[in-house]
């Protein structure tokens, strides 16, 4: 775990430093091409990915799917979905979490797999850079820079 | 092989509120599960934490968390009031049940950090929109309540003082239902719960045992983007008496005959009374900002105990990694006279809430899941402003400046 942190180390201080070095392209919310949805707003994907609610409007449960804190991409997603930094995402969690109104969402450790368990789930939900979307996924909603 | 039926044992813990029951529930539920299978995915253990130390400009008076506490800090640091260590462990059985069980530590009713298991539960989700839970739960009299004790999740060091002192009820044994109904973009939340009350409430040398009280409470809910709006209700009633009647059959017969004695008890009377909260709260939360507003009203059945109303504002503003903020807080009770005796206005007087509080702190986060914060909560109140205190002299000014210092972390 500490090897983990200090391969992560650099990342994070030039995050820190300058964080326009390390933007990547738009993100995109990709749902499973299966499940029926094409297109969302931003306030469904908001309620999605904080667990207001787990439902698309198609009436299917969703299977969101969430990146691991020391990847770029999460602090990267939720900057653009809602302004907040990290911190305030996880301390929303935490409130969740502790007070038992519900767990964290499922997290994988890469764009790849995040990919991986989108197209594993009937519904699944989750966000990528967007050059990495394939024909598996539906683009529902994007995020620029 | 199930020896016996969930809803039976369930239904028994209920009425009988026996705390021991509640593992055989769990146990219960795991057992006559269908789908054993061991996956190490499915279970997970979380955990909070604060260490913090608090101070105060007065000895006058001891500063408390909430009237949960027996003893508060003084002009010297402290480390009792904030101080909290929380362990969680969940287990999702099937992809809609789930058994949550949570132990707390810290600084409670009998003046000791004796850990306590604070949730134990079962939480069932038949459907996206319901959601219920059966066992040890935790209360939401006011928004934010059930998370108190989770410093890491909001942006002061505590819940305001003036706001969330009265409320020392914690846990019940009972059950809860969740509706959530989307509305176009917009979610419609609404809760009801009903329990038994478990705890007790530190007054003086002593304890009010209000063990078994029955509680039952509702809110509403609409969250739209950034807002977030509730209102509700919640209501007690206490199957105990104060404390109090040796005190009353212990004075001298010329201050206090004993058939005085028992008629002011009875009007002082809390068993089988019935003491209702209703709330109001607003949150705007977008960006770099926070914004709060919460109003209460406590109507209290018995004649020992003075209504209160409350309220507070909160604002922050992130820069960067610090979030400086600013809130202020009022609560104020209704005075009662009584015709009975001076012995009985003393003890009604102890219920007196009448102050402000402006509070000025910054959380900075440090680091992933660990957040530093500092604050002052300068109250002003009137002298008689003792409900929120503990141990007042006669030397007490009604002013009071509280400086704190937390770590919290969640991990």
């Amino acid at each position: 775990m500490s090897r983990r942190f200090l391969r992560l180390l650099p990342l994070l201080l030039s995050l820190g430093a300058a964080p326009s070095v390390q933007a990547t392209g738009s993100l995109a919310v990709v749902v499973n091409a299966r499940c029926g949805v094409a297109v969302m707003s931003r306030n469904e994907v908001i309620n999605i990915f904080f667990g207001r609610y787990r439902q698309f409007f198609n009436g299917r449960e969703a299977q969101p799917v969430d990146l691991v804190d020391g990847h770029p991409v999460r602090g990267q997603f939720y900057r653009r979905l809602v302004g907040k930094d990290l911190a305030d995402i996880n301390a929303y969690w935490s409130r969740q979490v502790f007070s038992g109104r519900m767990q964290a969402l499922n997290k994988v450790a890469s764009p790849d797999e995040v990919m991986k368990w989108v197209a594993a789930n009937p519904c699944g939900i989750g966000f990528i850079e967007l050059t990495k979307a394939d024909a598996r996924f539906n683009i529902v909603y994007e995020l620029a820079p | 092989m199930t020896f016996f039926s969930l809803p039976h044992v369930a239904g028994n813990c209920l009425r009988r509120v026996r705390e021991l029951c509640l593992p055989f529930v769990l146990a219960g539920a795991l057992v006559s599960s269908p789908a054993l299978a061991w996956d190490a995915e499915a279970f997970s253990v979380h955990g909070f934490g604060t260490l913090g130390v608090t101070r105060t400009s007065s000895d006058d008076v001891e500063f408390v968390r909430d009237i949960s506490q027996p003893r508060g800090a003084r002009s010297h640091w402290s480390g009792r009031t904030d101080s909290v260590f929380g362990l969680q462990a969940s287990w999702r059985i099937r992809p809609e049940l789930e058994a949550v069980v949570q132990g707390v530590t810290r600084y409670r009713y009998d003046r000791t950090f004796k850990p306590e298991i604070a949730w134990a539960y079962l939480k069932y989700d038949p459907t996206p929109a319901l959601s219920m839970r059966l066992g040890r739960l935790g209360t939401e009299f006011f928004m934010l309540a059930d998370s108190r004790l989770v410093g890491y999740s909001y942006l002061t060091v505590r819940p305001p003082g003036d706001y969330f002192w009265y409320l020392p009820f914690y846990s019940v044994n009972g059950a809860d239902a969740t509706l959530t109904v989307p509305l176009g973009e917009d979610v419609l939340r609404g809760k009801l719960y009903y329990g038994i009350s478990d705890g007790k409430i530190p007054l003086a040398d002593r304890q009010w045992d209000i063990d078994g009280s029955p509680l039952m409470g509702t809110y509403l809910e609409y969250q739209s983007g950034p807002w977030l709006v509730r209102g509700s209700y919640a209501n007690i009633r206490f199957n105990s008496n104060l404390p109090i009647a040796r005190d009353f059959y212990g004075l001298a017969p010329g201050v206090m005959t004993t058939t005085e004695a028992r008629a002011a008890l009875d009007y002082l009377r809390t068993d089988d009374t019935r003491s209702h909260y209703y709330s109001f709260g607003l949150v705007y939360d977008s960006g770099p900002w926070q914004f709060q507003l919460m109003l209460n009203s406590i109507d209290q059945g018995s004649r020992a105990f003075e209504s209160s109303r409350a309220g507070y504002v909160l604002a922050g503003y992130r820069i960067d990694s610090v979030t400086p903020y600013v809130g202020y807080s009022h609560v104020d009770s209704t005075r009662r006279t009584s015709p009975v005796h001076p012995a009985v206005a003393r003890v009604q007087a102890d219920s007196r809430a009448q102050q402000e509080t402006v509070i000025l702190g910054a959380r900075w986060d440090v680091m992933r899941n660990l957040a530093i914060k500092a604050q002052w909560d300068a109250i002003r109140g009137d002298t008689s402003s003792i409900f929120p205190y503990r141990r007042e002299r006669d030397d007490w000014n009604g002013r009071l400046d509280v400086f704190s210092l937390t770590m919290d972390f969640i991990f």
